[in-house]
């Protein structure tokens, strides 16, 4: 690529002849932009095993938050300097899983991609030379067309990488080796990677829950549904049920998602569980199973949050105050008492009508999703279903999605469930072995030097599969 | 004065200020036939059915959109000040093009977005058809993704939210036309009962119908045979043979595979296929509600939770 350091020279662009300079850098950057966190690093060889692997992934935060003191942090910073979390407010550049607001994502990447100065910690992530490289973006399914004209219009016009391929993030993940996750015979050598042929990828991340079939590591289009809850939601709705009932934590939303990510599951035996709670069975024995003390956290005396068993006789003294003769931490301490919020909460996954939200939950959403295929794949894909994102982590969840489905699918179906060995990184493991395969990876990729000629209309057009 | 609503139920209690709905069962049959009494029954089933009033659904949609929000407050976020900007660390930040400065300074939010989406698609324009400069420059589509794409959009403007699976199954015959005719017939009767789970597609039940499409589907492409490597004389054998439906052809997958994407609203999630009741909880301990107050119509669980409720909380007066 002896032309792509003036980016403006599309004339010497031109005159080159287009087939035989078709060069896809060597150099492959994989990221999957999240909501919530970007999950980026060099694609490796994939020989080596997957913890490797991902120890050439890192995670980084993809926001700027403003603290309680006014300050400003960005992406990577708020692992290491933030400490008080306490009213803190985020600015995401992803909106409902699409890059909507450019001005904040180019300061996150530029932060953390693009940093001048090479530094032993940022040398997992700096790509120093963009125009030497090939950069795997992830997307979100069904994204506007708009927002994907403005994406690849950011990634070549402003950084100007070498090569560039725009791809739906569930579809990596078929390039994974699920074969040996649903304890299948391995058919092939592992000679060349190659995606897995049936596989419906169920993806329940930040801002929302999407099924998508994947053929041989394409997504057919037509069967991609979406459902409108993702982990933020769930967020805020434990937020509000615990700032009605108990303190107000409308302003906490970090602190309250880490309580969900702490307390949260979900419940296979819904009616029972609710009955466990009810306040009048509350001094029960089997009450104690289900509710459960979050002491939150306190900045000042610099402690953490944690949850602890439900003792209702410490509640009960607390009440009295320091008449009790209770310790001063004990009483200074608080504390959230959390019954059913702790299932009903994440249970808006599986019934969504619960909030009166017209929309089906994940099992129906899959059925819905194969209604619209024809008949002789429902079988591969029931039975090569892979759950990623956070919420799969919610405990319960990968019982209650095989069992819902299992009631809803015909008999004769096998149902297989799995969940990703790392469901967060999984998409990105997924392309790290896709850019390895460089025949497969040279049909999605554009070059600069195409871009240049053909413009962003045609880009659009290509990685629709227009062109 | 207060106003005793009737139920369809014996056991309604005539309380001031709130209403005992009974437990109706898991019978959606019996749910439905409950009729809606009163003064308010034009309000409160302005088109809707069942009993989510006009009122009901406004305060759901206001709701969902407060549960979407990313902070509590509005707050604008400013992007840091680095020194190391000012000092043009970066070559390329010197030469921003004007596409980029165009995408920088938009402010515009995913609402913004999808709603210029959605007046394109009611102009006629539809999704695809956005990208507005450099379009003459690429290479030309092929004119057989062009038909797919058209048909496609047709279904999306066509004002259905969702694919009815009547419809989609019928575009998803290969352009054969005479195919299509066989197996549009196969088809109707495969879907006509319109049963919402698609059990029919994966029993057995409807094997004559699928072996007949299948036998059309042979005829017009041989590569079928192709997977059918050992012959054996039992392959005629009634009892060995499997009426599961066929993996699709290559040709039908290709096909499948280079359908344009759907629009962001067409790819959201029907509602239910089975039929649930809705569940409705206690807005104040978050137990089963059992009790709808009278005059802001959230439900509580007990006269415990309903006192408080209207103590504090209730705020609807109307």
């Amino acid at each position: 690529m002896g032309t792509s350091k003036s980016r403006a020279s599309t004339k010497a662009a031109k005159s080159a002849p287009a087939i035989p300079t078709r060069l896809v850098p060597e150099k492959t950057f994989v990221l999957d932009n999240g909501a919530y966190t970007m999950k980026a690093g060099w694609a490796c060889d994939p020989s080596v095993p997957a913890e490797e692997a991902l120890s050439h992934c890192v995670t980084i935060p993809n926001a700027i938050v403003k603290t309680r003191d006014n300050r400003i942090w960005t992406g990577a910073q708020l692992n290491t300097h933030v400490t008080d979390w306490n009213e803190a407010v985020f600015r995401r550049p992803v909106e409902k899983g699409f890059i909507v607001n450019w001005e904040a994502q180019r300061e996150i990447w530029d932060q953390t991609f693009f940093e001048e100065k090479a530094t032993p910690r940022n040398k997992q992530l700096r790509i120093a030379k963009p125009e030497e490289t090939t950069l795997v973006l992830t997307e979100a399914p069904n994204n506007l067309p708009v927002l994907q004209r403005n994406t690849d219009e950011m990634v070549m016009e402003e950084w100007g990488f070498g090569g560039y391929a725009r791809c739906l993030g569930p579809t990596l993940n078929a390039w994974n080796d699920v074969n040996a996750l649903f304890g299948d015979p391995l058919t092939k050598n592992d000679a060349e990677v190659s995606p897995k042929d049936c596989l419906l990828v169920v993806d329940s991340g930040y801002s929302h829950t999407t099924v998508t079939p994947v053929y041989k590591g394409q997504p057919l289009q037509r069967a991609i549904r979406r459902l409108d809850v993702g982990g933020k939601l769930l967020t805020n709705y434990l937020k509000e049920i615990v700032s009605m009932r108990q303190y107000n934590m409308v302003d906490e939303t970090y602190i309250m998602n880490e309580v969900k990510e702490a307390v949260c599951f979900i419940s296979n035996d819904f009616t029972h569980d609710m009955e466990k709670t009810w306040k009048a069975n509350r001094k029960r024995e089997d009450a104690q199973s289900v509710v459960v003390d979050y002491v939150l956290p306190d900045p000042n005396a610099n402690k953490k949050g944690f949850m602890r068993p439900h003792d209702p006789l410490l509640h009960a003294k607390k009440k009295k105050g320091a008449l009790s003769g209770l310790s001063p931490e004990v009483l200074s301490e608080d504390v959230l008492v959390l019954g059913n919020e702790r299932f009903t909460a994440p249970e808006l996954l599986f019934r969504p009508s619960d909030i009166g939200m017209q929309q089906a939950g994940i099992p129906d959403m899959i059925l819905q999703s194969l209604s619209v295929l024809p008949p002789g794949l429902h079988a591969a894909l029931l039975a090569n279903v892979l759950v990623v994102g956070g919420n799969s982590c919610i405990p319960g969840f990968m019982e209650r999605l095989e069992n819902d489905l299992r009631a809803i699918t015909s008999s004769e179906c096998v149902v297989r469930v799995r969940r990703a060995e790392d469901p967060f990184r999984s998409a990105w493991l997924g392309g790290s072995r896709f850019a390895s395969n460089r025949e497969e990876l040279g049909k999605v990729v554009i070059t600069r030097q195409e871009y240049q000629e053909y413009g962003s209309g045609w880009a659009t057009r290509r990685f629709a599969g227009l062109v | 004065m207060f106003r005793v609503e009737l139920l369809a139920n014996t056991t309604t209690h005539a309380t001031p200020g709130y209403t005992y709905v009974a437990d109706r069962g898991q019978a959606p049959a019996k749910a439905n036939t409950a009729p809606a009494l009163g003064r308010k029954r034009g309000i409160n089933n302005a088109g809707k059915g069942g009993d989510i009033s006009s009122r009901r659904a406004n305060a759901i949609l206001r709701h969902l959109a407060e549960l979407d929000r990313e902070n509590q407050r509005d707050v604008s976020i400013p992007i840091p000040a680095r020194p190391a900007r000012e000092a043009g660390a970066r070559v390329s930040r010197t030469k921003t093009s004007s596409n980029v400065r165009r995408i920088l300074v938009s402010q515009k939010t995913f609402r913004n977005h999808i709603d210029d989406e959605d007046a394109a698609i009611a102009a006629g324009g539809g999704g695809l058809s956005v990208p507005v400069g450099a379009a003459a420059v690429g290479p030309v589509i092929p004119s057989r993704v062009k038909a797919v794409a058209a048909t496609g959009l047709a279904g999306s403007t066509a004002g259905t939210p969702r694919r009815s699976s009547t419809p989609t199954a019928a575009s998803m015959t290969p352009a054969g036309a005479g195919v299509r005719k066989k197996r549009g017939s196969t088809l109707a009767t495969v879907t006509t009962p319109s049963t919402p789970t698609p059990a029919p597609a994966t029993t057995p039940a409807p094997a004559p119908a699928t072996s007949e499409a299948n036998d059309a589907k042979r005829e017009d492409d041989s590569q079928d045979h192709r997977h059918k490597i050992l012959k054996t004389e039992h392959d005629s054998d009634p009892l060995l043979h499997s009426f599961g439906p066929t993996i699709p052809s290559e040709r039908i997958m290709d096909r499948l595979l280079s359908e344009p994407a759907l629009s962001y609203h067409a790819s959201r999630v029907g509602s239910p296929l089975s039929t649930q009741l809705p569940r409705s909880f206690c807005c104040m301990c978050g137990y089963w509600g059992k009790i709808r107050c009278k005059s802001c119509h959230l439900r509580t669980c007990g006269l415990d939770c309903y006192k408080v409720h209207e103590d504090s909380r209730c705020g609807a007066f109307f």
